[in-house]
């Protein structure tokens, strides 16, 4: 038997955790190769032309996993990780999407609902006494195996708080990485010594972490030697001290904690612009980027929104990225020089 | 208080409602390109096509003298939830100092709900706001009745344009009467006058019925979605809304354990293919196709704007519904950019291939019942 976890959507953010817990349970994994331009082409033949790219990667990614030879496909329905709040109706409605657009992969979709009040998953053993059914798991196993992809997806956290990327902190939190913590953390640190400019990029985990999507932003923006920080690095209450001033806020969890992060970097002195990552037709961001460009004029700091689709092409990319970060050098080489005048 | 409201469908509701509670109402115009333009040119370029237009009609509300805008809110998942807070961004960031009343759900925040009832009846006294209510209730009951009839009337009519110009006319006898008694004249008025319109004859197996699905917005506010019910009705097809404000309303109002309207059977039937709530009207469009495909309609036209999210999701269901019930839909996605001449040649194709569709079922029919005039099934 074995599962197969697309490697699309939320994936780069549960990844440590749900692996863990397969693992535990002895359950095989076959994992979706990372985007590629046949996943891509795949999912968006066989998706509405309308709907935005991580959705359309991920039905790819689902029919990528088919053709591997899962038995079982795991498309979880993320309905809430946080009380009163949501997800984007896209994700609350994907395993009807599936199922409905391939009736053949309806009997062997895995769909639990993600209803939880933290974005720790291990909450609700509930949602995962499907498995117990499918699997001929005993009860004390499943609670076993959840306890430890819950202690893997806190260290996963506690790695990406620390600065490191979520490639970095989900290869240290399983203990697969060829170099020690010890290594690591002095290279980290090297590269991080004296970055000329630091940025905050506003995007959401599928998004930017997926090198085919964002056209590899963050490797592209490291390569100037730049120092990028992202929302997953800021602690969860930092992020709520910065909503607590804001009547109503977004109701899509990570909407809302990009809005906040976006606005602890406006108020981060180190920060010394913002790139916010958004896919066409994203519904959520079309509002969160509204309200962080204006205020952007407020904060005096620069802001710039990267619309990114099927269709996106790497060079205007590179090119408005290198002027965005060429413009943040010289403004900063200029304060220097009147500091000094 | 100058207060004003969102422009949807038929404003004459709301307008009697604020003016009862005395207040000066500011209608704002039926949206137009220019009211299009306005909303567009301040309104993030992703947001859905509703919230440009209601930004636009804002502003022209504004200019002709509004302080205070009335509105619902919402708590999500679908962006319609957060249209006020970015509307009130929007505003102070060009300057207009304006009041936002926002009402949110009764059951999920009782006390704000109450207070802003409070901040909207001013002195009139209790009594009154109830007997307004009731009255309003009434009102919107009785115009809906009315214009599912126009609905129906107007594919058949004699001369063009007749039935849009008499249902005109209603709303304006409606605006005019401030008492159940004169409601209830008006609302015979308008009964007459609908059945004194010249209507063609058309033979049963020729009639054809069309439903309108889709979110709220863009399928009650005609002025945006092109018409719809007019062009369809023009095409000589009977037509019926998926949403009625008179239904909206009951849905909202009822708590949970004793709400059997109509909109929550028709949930019921978008359960198999939506089973939780997502957001806007998604499993509502899901299950009104499904109702319609077993109310044996001829088609069905579901109206999204650009980019809606639950619509997406329920677009994605689409063709399995269509199969499943055998019943043709069409997807029309409106925004600012929505070309009529494109759409309305979308829309006769749709209607013909509907009628080509309805003559080969009864045809079939026929034949398999062995009907007695077999020469029926050959005209065409």
């Amino acid at each position: 038997m074995k599962i197969g976890i697309p490697q699309a959507l939320l994936y780069h953010y549960y990844y440590p955790f749900w692996k863990t817990y397969f693992d535990s349970l002895e359950i095989e994994t076959i994992i979706s190769s990372p985007t590629n331009k046949r996943i891509m082409d795949q999912g968006v033949k066989y998706s509405v032309p309308e709907m935005c790219v991580p959705i359309k990667v991920y039905l790819g990614h689902v029919l990528e996993l088919v053709d591997k030879g899962a038995d079982y496909i795991f498309v979880p329905r993320f309905v809430s990780i946080q009380k009163g709040q949501f997800f984007c109706p896209k994700f609350m409605g994907l395993p009807d999407i599936i199922r409905h657009s391939f009736p053949e992969m309806e009997p062997i979709m895995i769909s639990p609902y993600i209803e939880s009040t933290t974005d720790d998953l291990a909450t609700s053993i509930k949602q995962y006494q499907v498995f117990e059914e499918k699997f001929g798991i005993s009860r004390r196993d499943n609670r076993k195996a959840l306890k430890n992809a819950e202690s893997v997806w806190k260290s996963f956290r506690e790695y990406s708080l620390r600065g490191y990327d979520i490639s970095e902190a989900a290869a240290l939190s399983m203990n697969d990485g060829h170099k020690t913590l010890k290594q690591r953390k002095s290279e980290v640190k090297e590269r991080f010594e004296t970055p000329e400019v630091t940025i905050g990029v506003l995007g959401y985990v599928y998004n930017i972490y997926d090198s085919v999507i964002s056209l590899d932003i963050l490797n592209r923006l490291k390569e100037m030697g730049v120092k990028v920080r992202t929302f997953e690095m800021i602690d969860d209450d930092v992020l709520k001290e910065q909503l607590s001033s804001i009547p109503k806020t977004l109701f899509w969890t990570f909407s809302d904690k990009l809005f906040a992060a976006g606005n602890h970097f406006y108020h981060d002195s180190e920060i010394d612009g913002i790139i916010h990552v958004t896919a066409f037709g994203c519904g959520p961001d079309s509002m969160l980027g509204k309200l962080l460009e204006l205020d952007s004029t407020k904060h005096e700091k620069p802001f710039m929104t990267l619309r990114i689709d099927e269709h996106s092409g790497e060079n205007h990319l590179q090119t408005r990225v290198e002027a965005f970060v060429d413009m943040l050098k010289r403004k900063k080489r200029k304060v220097k020089r009147g500091a000094l005048a | 208080m100058k207060v004003t409201f969102p422009y949807m469908g038929t404003t004459v509701v709301y307008k009697k409602l604020l003016e009862m509670l005395g207040h000066d109402v500011i209608l704002p115009p039926k949206p137009t390109r220019t009211t299009i333009n306005l909303g567009v040119k301040y309104s993030p370029e992703f947001a859905c096509f509703p919230l440009k237009v209601i930004m636009g009609s804002y502003f022209e509300a504004i200019q002709k003298g509004a302080e205070v805008i009335v509105t619902s809110g919402g708590n999500g998942p679908c962006r319609a939830g957060f249209y006020e807070r970015v509307h009130q961004r929007i505003l102070e960031s060009e300057g207009y100092d304006v009041d936002f009343i926002v009402f949110d759900s009764m059951f999920r925040d009782p006390k704000t709900f109450f207070r802003n009832i409070k901040k909207l009846r001013d002195r009139t006294p209790w009594i009154q706001v109830m007997k307004s209510l009731l009255l309003i209730y009434d009102m919107i009951g009785k115009l809906d009745n009315l214009e599912k009839k126009v609905q129906c009337i107007r594919a058949y009519e004699k001369n063009r344009g007749e039935t849009s110009r008499i249902w005109e006319k209603i709303q304006y006898d409606f605006d005019q009467a401030f008492s159940f008694a004169s409601m209830k004249k008006a609302f015979k008025l308008g009964k007459e006058k609908l059945n004194s319109v010249p209507i063609h004859h058309i033979e049963e197996e020729e009639q054809i019925r069309i439903g309108i699905v889709g979110e709220i917005y863009v399928v009650m506010e005609d002025s945006i979605n092109m018409k719809m019910e007019q062009v369809l009705n023009s095409l000589g097809a009977e037509v019926e809304r998926s949403q009625y404000l008179s239904q909206w309303v009951t849905y909202n109002m009822l708590p949970k354990w004793m709400n059997w309207t109509h909109e929550n059977a028709v949930l019921k039937k978008g359960e198999p293919y939506i089973p939780i709530l997502i957001g806007g009207h998604a499993k509502q469009s899901v299950g009104q196709i499904v109702d319609y495909g077993q109310r044996k309609f001829d088609g069905v036209v579901h109206l999204m704007p650009f980019g809606c999210l639950p619509e997406l999701v329920s677009q994605s269901i689409i063709p399995k519904i269509s199969e499943d019930y055998n019943i043709p839909v069409l997807t029309i996605s409106l925004d600012e950019q929505t070309g009529i001449a494109n759409n309305q040649t979308r829309i006769e194709a749709f209607v013909d291939l509907v009628r080509g569709k309805r003559k080969q079922r009864l045809n079939g029919k026929t034949k398999l019942s062995r009907n007695k005039r077999e020469h029926c099934c050959s005209s065409s």
